[in-house]
């Protein structure tokens, strides 16, 4: 993906939600994408599967740039590339049986030639995420959020897709169950090969199922490298004020005073010139207001875009 | 120490026409002046409704105390008339609630809000001016300029609102106070500010206060005591110490733990806890964990577990009843 950008025009100006990222994703590995609300990680992940049109860039796909494709063509990539969504309460038809919403992919897109193909993959694919076949009748409502979850990822998988978008896939669900669905996307992954794009805001997840991960803050990278690097050497100070503010299940830590960075997230409506982090940076000089810091190398695949490094 | 709320044997549950559900099962906990309480659990462990027992605000038509005492200060609440809560809700206990963006009235602006409570518990006998002062005072306390007291919610954001919750909370000096996931629909950074901040206007007023929430990370951050709970019942009590160094522990505070991915371990696994919490319509009978515990024998499908007790860490599980060696 190359100089991707939404801009949103609003009443109040042009929201820049994603503006210039750049990056690759090599197939079979996971791309961690971490950022508070309103930094551009869900705008980002609708954007490469263009269920937004982009404002510029390109999105290449297996090298083919599927950013101005017509609708017919882009019906023919669509289920290469599939999304896993936030919410299991309010991405699933609640007046469709389980079985009738994993099928649903496949019908749209014509892949199965008699009913007794259909009941077969959906059977199959059931089993493959952990759903009980007695579960195939039921409806969404009957079911409790993890089962949910797996449906979604049901409908997600069920067409073979080569990448698919998590977007915060596990943040609506307790931490028991939101292990089980990260140990199972994982399984999913070694046995399938699947390339994952995986949005969330929980440091901790991200780092658990990451190869690599990118920080975002107001629409911009500041920071990318390998999950090692990232929570060894930390360059950019939005990337260690994050890390900072982890709460850390131990003794250790507690009643220990953080360094914490003040303020909030400042609008994306129209942003004045320079790096977006300023106003809540600590080490903010008149250098980083004056115009865009790019991302510059630190380290053999660890890039980060701010001046004092 | 001086206790300031003391639980006993509490037991709540929802009777609807059609079934009855158990949320919370004799617990009992106590904490003292100053202290934090942690509860920690997973949706629907009984946390809030705790909570709302505790506040008296339980649904007038379903939500029932079975059995238990709750002692605020060496009163029973539960025996109070309605108009005798009013007089302890809002003042000497009070609430921050989960959703910042729900909790407050939209039409009304933000320094009313806080104003509101002082209105109602004038006992010092406020002039309009002294309440104005001090709503500013609480407004800068929390870390909001004064100047945007005239404002509407909605021109406020989320980690601002939750400010605004806790100076309404906070506005009557309460000996305690009850956070309900205070920081759940929040940002990290944001977070980590506003857990701070409760810290240290607990620190400066000797507040009393109950955490609630499903994050252990919070927990190590902030409480003195923790609560596990599962189904409706404490399965764990203890310090932050028993819990998170112990050398005992509750299978399910194990497996907790274990489905927490590590910040500085590199795990490919995580080892969740198998299965769902049970149906509080129909609890299993004997240990409330059996059907998802690991270590499970005959005896806890059939009999409840006694609690466990070493130095006050409290443990309902039969693995440690009787046989202290038993690990």
């Amino acid at each position: 993906m190359k100089n991707l950008k939404k801009y949103f025009h609003t009443s109040g100006g042009v929201l820049h939600a994603v503006d210039d990222v750049s990056f690759q994703i090599q197939k079979g590995k996971t791309m961690g994408v971490v950022g508070e609300s309103g930094c551009g990680k869900s705008t980002l992940g609708r954007t490469i599967l263009c269920l937004n049109e982009p404002t510029a860039g390109e999105i290449l796909f297996h090298g083919q740039d599927i950013a101005g494709l017509k609708k017919k063509e882009m019906n023919k990539i669509r289920p290469k590339m599939q999304m896993i969504f936030q919410d299991p309460y309010s991405s699933l038809n609640g007046r469709m049986t389980v079985r009738r919403l994993i099928e649903e992919p496949l019908i749209v897109n014509k892949v199965c030639k008699n009913k007794q193909e259909l009941k077969e993959r959906t059977d199959q694919i059931m089993e493959t995420v952990g759903l009980a076949p007695r579960l195939a009748m039921s409806y969404p409502h009957e079911l409790d959020g993890g089962r949910r979850q797996r449906i979604g990822i049901a409908r997600a998988l069920v067409l073979n897709p080569e990448f698919v978008v998590c977007d915060e896939p596990v943040s609506a669900l307790d931490v028991s169950i939101q292990a089980q669905i990260l140990n199972l996307l994982m399984d999913l992954q070694e046995k399938f090969g699947l390339t994952y794009l995986f949005i969330t805001h929980d440091l901790s997840v991200v780092r658990h199922i990451s190869d690599e991960i990118m920080v975002m803050y107001l629409g911009k990278c500041v920071e990318r490298a390998s999950f090692e690097e990232i929570f060894k050497n930390p360059v950019h100070p939005y990337t260690k004020a994050l890390l900072a503010a982890i709460p850390i299940p131990s003794v250790e830590s507690c009643h220990k005073r953080r360094e914490l960075i003040q303020g909030e997230v400042t609008s994306p409506v129209d942003p004045k010139p320079g790096c977006r982090f300023a106003a809540r940076c600590p080490y903010a000089t008149e250098a980083c207001r004056q115009s865009d810091i790019p991302l510059k190398e630190v380290a053999p695949g660890h890039m980060a875009a701010c001046l004092r490094v | 120490m001086e206790q300031v709320l003391k639980i006993e044997d509490l037991s709540i549950c929802y009777k609807t026409d059609l079934e009855t559900v158990y949320a919370v099962n004799g617990i009992s906990f106590s904490i003292g002046a100053g202290e934090t309480m942690g509860l920690v659990g997973e949706t629907g462990a009984g946390k809030t409704t705790t909570a709302l027992g505790i506040m008296g605000l339980l649904p007038e038509r379903t939500g029932k105390i079975t059995s238990g005492k709750i002692l605020f200060e060496d009163q029973d609440l539960c025996g109070m008339t309605e108009h005798e809560l009013l007089h302890i809700r809002g003042q000497k206990i009070s609430m921050i609630f989960q959703d910042p963006m729900t909790a407050l009235n939209p039409v009304l602006t933000v320094g009313d809000q806080i104003g509101e409570a002082l209105y109602l518990h004038n006992q010092d006998g406020l002039s309009q001016k002294e309440i104005d002062k001090k709503v500013e005072e609480t407004l800068e306390m929390v870390g909001i300029p004064k100047e945007r007291k005239k404002e509407y919610p909605y021109q406020f954001s989320g980690g601002m609102r939750q400010r605004v919750v806790i100076a309404i909370a906070l506005v009557c000096n309460p000996s305690l106070l009850i956070a309900d996931e205070p920081t759940t629909a929040l940002d990290v950074t944001i977070q980590a500010q506003i857990l701070s901040m409760i810290c240290d206007l607990q620190r400066k007023y000797g507040t009393s206060v109950i955490m609630i929430t499903h994050d252990l990370g919070v927990v190590a951050e902030t409480c003195d005591k923790v609560g596990i709970m599962y189904a409706g019942e404490i399965v764990e009590y203890g310090t932050l110490a028993d819990i998170f160094t112990g050398e005992k522990h509750h299978p399910y505070t194990d497996g907790l733990f274990g489905s927490i991915p590590s910040l500085t371990e590199n795990s490919r696994r995580l080892h969740p806890i198998e299965g769902l919490m049970p149906d509080p319509t129909e609890l299993p009978k004997g240990c409330r964990f059996a059907p998802r515990c690991k270590r499970c024998s005959e005896i806890c499908r059939q009999k409840k577990p006694p609690v466990y007790e070493e130095n006050g860490h409290q443990i309902r599980c039969h693995l440690f009843s009787g046989k202290e060696d038993a690990r």
